[in-house]
């Protein structure tokens, strides 16, 4: 290696100041071909980098390079970095891929941000760090990692093939690895099955939100799933493959990277398919909430053995729920609301579970004013009592008659004649309380039908109210999921024009030699 | 502190460190956690904060996959390597011309290395690693992880002799009072390792080995075979044990 200069000559940079504007605009990536290692592969690289170098305004970036991103978040590994560069992934071993902010890389010659980065080779401090040592493990890393260019490369496999100490190796690592002149192609696959992952979340959640609705509570999936590689159980959700016959838990799936990630099924694992809810205890749970209304916990120590979040779930998911058409991710919000205003009548029909059943006239009663509507009821219940009320008094008078006339019969109940009129008044009296009572009572059972009927319109608001924030979260990361795809598919499209370019740089490369 | 002796050499006091270009500390792992055996050998720089020293260590642990229980033991090691290096630091030791024998006798993957050659102690611009390159480029060993192995086998051996001439140089300041006999304890004590070139070069004025020292000296490399590579490995664990 000829030059031994620290600055590189020919690039006609601006002294680095403080304060460097980062520029947005995210720069075209520049494939560098590296044909077989060889005596041209300096010469081409250098020319390339030195023709593209004049054109430099990103790379000085003052910490770590955070050129623009759709999504704008800084961080210092290569991953995130990598990701709004659209550069095309050829498995062609030849052609290495550097992101843009990196075109200033040149095998022979030590670069300003080398220098700004890794200063410990350049001040002259330590005898053993000059800038010929700093090339060496420089370019002896570029090398290593490009000899398998698909794979990412550890600092461990580096340092143990490297002679020098692993301090300053491990620096150069880092350097390298944040400015992706190292394991920068590795990047992108970890951002695929993340993606290809979400995409089949949201594929599964709505399918299975909408088999839960269809269904209701009846989700049968028999025994608790293990997965088959942490052994623990899986609760909230699994991913099933047929293929490898293998299950893993959502935190396992997640973890280790599995590339056929296409074969793996979600499987929904609701909690209720542990244990179904048995009529007692959906009976107690029906009390407990007529008893304690909202309060989730004292419901859930009502019914006992089952979490709030049981309760809930179990509650919402109950028969004359079936108008909430399933659990809430799944729903549209219109649907719902639609089915929800259908449901309104409908429900006033299911009210029966609520009522008390134990008196058959109030419940003959209930199920009437359902029927009608409460306006209604209230009114035939006042014609009920004015009638009622009539015939008590013809009855009175018929039993008065009666008694009269058998009074009259019998001279022998000539006290009980004398007896009947003040005990007819008092029977009398007797009937009118007895009447007025049951009108009270009447009356009670009405207004306690129509504060319950109230009670269930206020849930159902609530509940609409959730729904609505549960769909404004849904549209949310469809959006996120949305933007990610079309990173992607941008990236993608990039693949197919590499090749022609391929080929013209080539030609170039050979003309400038 | 200069004394004439019959070597014609002068013996300098100089602050310790090892006596090559670069004052890299080499450092040997050799953990053992659950049935899990870590071995590594590598060079440390010194001057490096002691912070680096758990980075490191995670970064080993995470690059490998080994349990997290690895993370502390392999910092530990690696600290207490570096104390006892720095506690040599301040102290004086003897250079002067000398010339020992090195040995080289180590296995790194399927290639074995034996070796013998003379290296010359108070050349502080030698470096171990540049003899490791040519070493593996003449030899044409093509494993990339043997140059580093020989740089710091060379090293290590150089640090234990520049630890021997730390402790003969506080012995012979103890026993400063009789000049000679200072003298000559401290001559016959580093003279055990070092060649002496005047008795080598002096009379017969050639510089060429006899012939029935050249097995001695000439480097053997070994291409081993997975089963001897196996057999040899268990052969080691016994003898640990």
């Amino acid at each position: 290696m000829a030059t031994g200069s620290n600055k590189s000559p020919s690039t006609p940079i601006p002294e680095p100041s403080a304060a460097k504007p980062i520029s947005d605009a995210p720069t075209p990536t520049i494939t560098i071909d590296l044909p077989p290692p060889s005596d041209s592969t300096p010469a081409a690289i250098t020319t390339t980098s030195a023709s593209a170098a004049t054109s430099i305004t990103a790379p000085n970036s003052i910490a770590t390079p955070t050129t623009a991103t759709a999504v704008s978040t800084s961080t210092s590994t290569s991953n995130s970095t990598a990701r709004p560069h659209p550069e095309p992934l050829s498995s062609d071993a030849d052609i290495i891929h550097i992101p843009s902010y990196s075109r200033w890389f040149a095998w022979n010659s030590v670069h300003e941000c080398e220098v700004r980065f890794v200063p410990e080779f350049f001040d002259g401090r330590s005898p053993s760090k000059n800038p010929r040592v700093y090339k060496y493990y420089r370019n002896a890393i570029i090398r290593r990692f490009r000899e398998n260019p698909a794979k990412k490369i550890t600092f461990t496999e580096v340092r143990k093939t490297i002679v020098g100490d692993v301090g300053s190796i491990r620096r150069i690592f880092d350097f390298l690895e944040a400015w992706g002149l190292i394991n920068y192609t590795g990047s992108s696959k970890p951002q695929l099955k993340w993606e290809e992952k979400e995409s089949k979340l949201a594929a599964a959640a709505l399918q299975g939100g909408d088999a839960a609705g269809g269904s209701g509570t009846n989700v049968t999936i028999s025994k608790s799933k293990l997965c088959s590689n942490c052994k623990g159980v899986c609760s909230f959700a699994c991913f099933a493959s047929d293929k490898h016959d293998m299950t893993l838990c959502a935190r396992c799936y997640v973890r280790g990277s599995y590339r056929d990630s296409s074969e793996f099924k979600r499987v929904e694992i609701s909690e209720e398919a542990k244990t179904d809810w048995t009529d007692k205890e959906t009976l107690q749970l029906l009390e407990a909430i007529m008893h304690y209304g909202d309060d989730w916990k004292k419901v859930a120590g009502h019914v006992g053995g089952r979490s709030e979040k049981e309760c809930v779930t179990h509650f919402v998911n109950l028969p004359f729920g079936e108008q909430f058409d399933g659990p809430p991710e799944s729903a549209e919000l219109d649907t719902a609301l639609s089915s929800q205003n259908l449901s309104r009548p409908t429900k006033r029909m299911c009210l029966s579970p609520l009522t008390d059943l134990s008196h058959p006239i109030m419940a003959q009663a209930a199920f009437l004013s359902t029927l009608v509507g409460v306006d209604v009821a209230e009114v035939a219940a006042r014609a009920a009592l004015t009638a009622l009320s009539a015939i008590g008094d013809g009855k009175l008078k018929e039993s008065l008659k009666i008694s009269s006339g058998a009074a009259k019969q019998q001279e022998s109940d000539i006290a009980s004649n004398s007896d009947d009129p003040n005990s007819m008044e008092g029977d009398l009296a007797e009937a009118r309380l007895q009447l007025e009572k049951e009108d009270e009572e009447l009356e009670k059972a009405i207004s306690g039908i129509a504060v319950q009927t109230k009670e269930i319109e206020d849930k159902i608001v609530q509940f609409e109210e959730f729904d609505l924030q549960m769909e404004r979260k849904r549209q949310q990361l469809q959006q996120l999921l949305n933007l990610l795809f079309v990173d992607q598919f941008t990236l993608s499209l990039h693949k197919t024009p590499a090749q022609p370019k391929a080929g013209e740089s080539i030609g170039e490369g050979v003309k400038a030699d | 502190m200069k004394s004439h002796s019959a070597w014609g050499t002068s013996k300098s006091l100089v602050k310790f460190r090892i006596p090559t270009s670069d004052n890299l500390v080499p450092i040997r792992l050799d953990i053992e956690i659950d049935g899990q055996r870590f071995r590594d050998a590598f060079t440390w720089n010194p001057s490096d904060p002691d912070s680096e020293v758990v980075v490191f260590a995670k970064r080993t642990v995470k690059d490998l996959k080994l349990p997290p229980a690895f993370v502390t033991q392999i910092a530990q090691s690696i600290q207490t390597q570096l104390t006892e290096f720095r506690s040599y630091e301040g102290q004086d030791m003897y250079t002067g011309e000398r010339v020992v024998p090195i040995k080289l006798d180590l296995r790194v993957n399927h290639t074995l290395i034996k070796d013998h050659f003379l290296w010359e102690l108070n050349n502080f611009e030698s470096d171990p690693e540049e003899f490791a390159r040519n070493f593996c480029k003449d030899m044409g060993i093509e494993d990339p992880e043997v140059g580093p192995a020989i740089a710091i086998a060379i090293r290590e051996q150089l640090y234990e002799i520049a630890v021997q001439s730390v402790t003969s140089a506080k012995e012979s300041r103890i026993s400063k009072k009789g000049r000679r006999a200072g003298e000559f304890f401290s001559a016959s004590k580093t003279g055990g390792n070092a060649v002496d070139l005047v008795k080598l070069f002096g009379n017969k004025s050639s510089v060429i080995r006899k012939r029935k020292e050249w097995d001695v000296y000439e480097p053997i490399v070994d291409l081993l075979s997975n089963e001897e590579v196996d057999a040899l490995e268990a052969k080691e664990e016994r003898n640990i044990r």
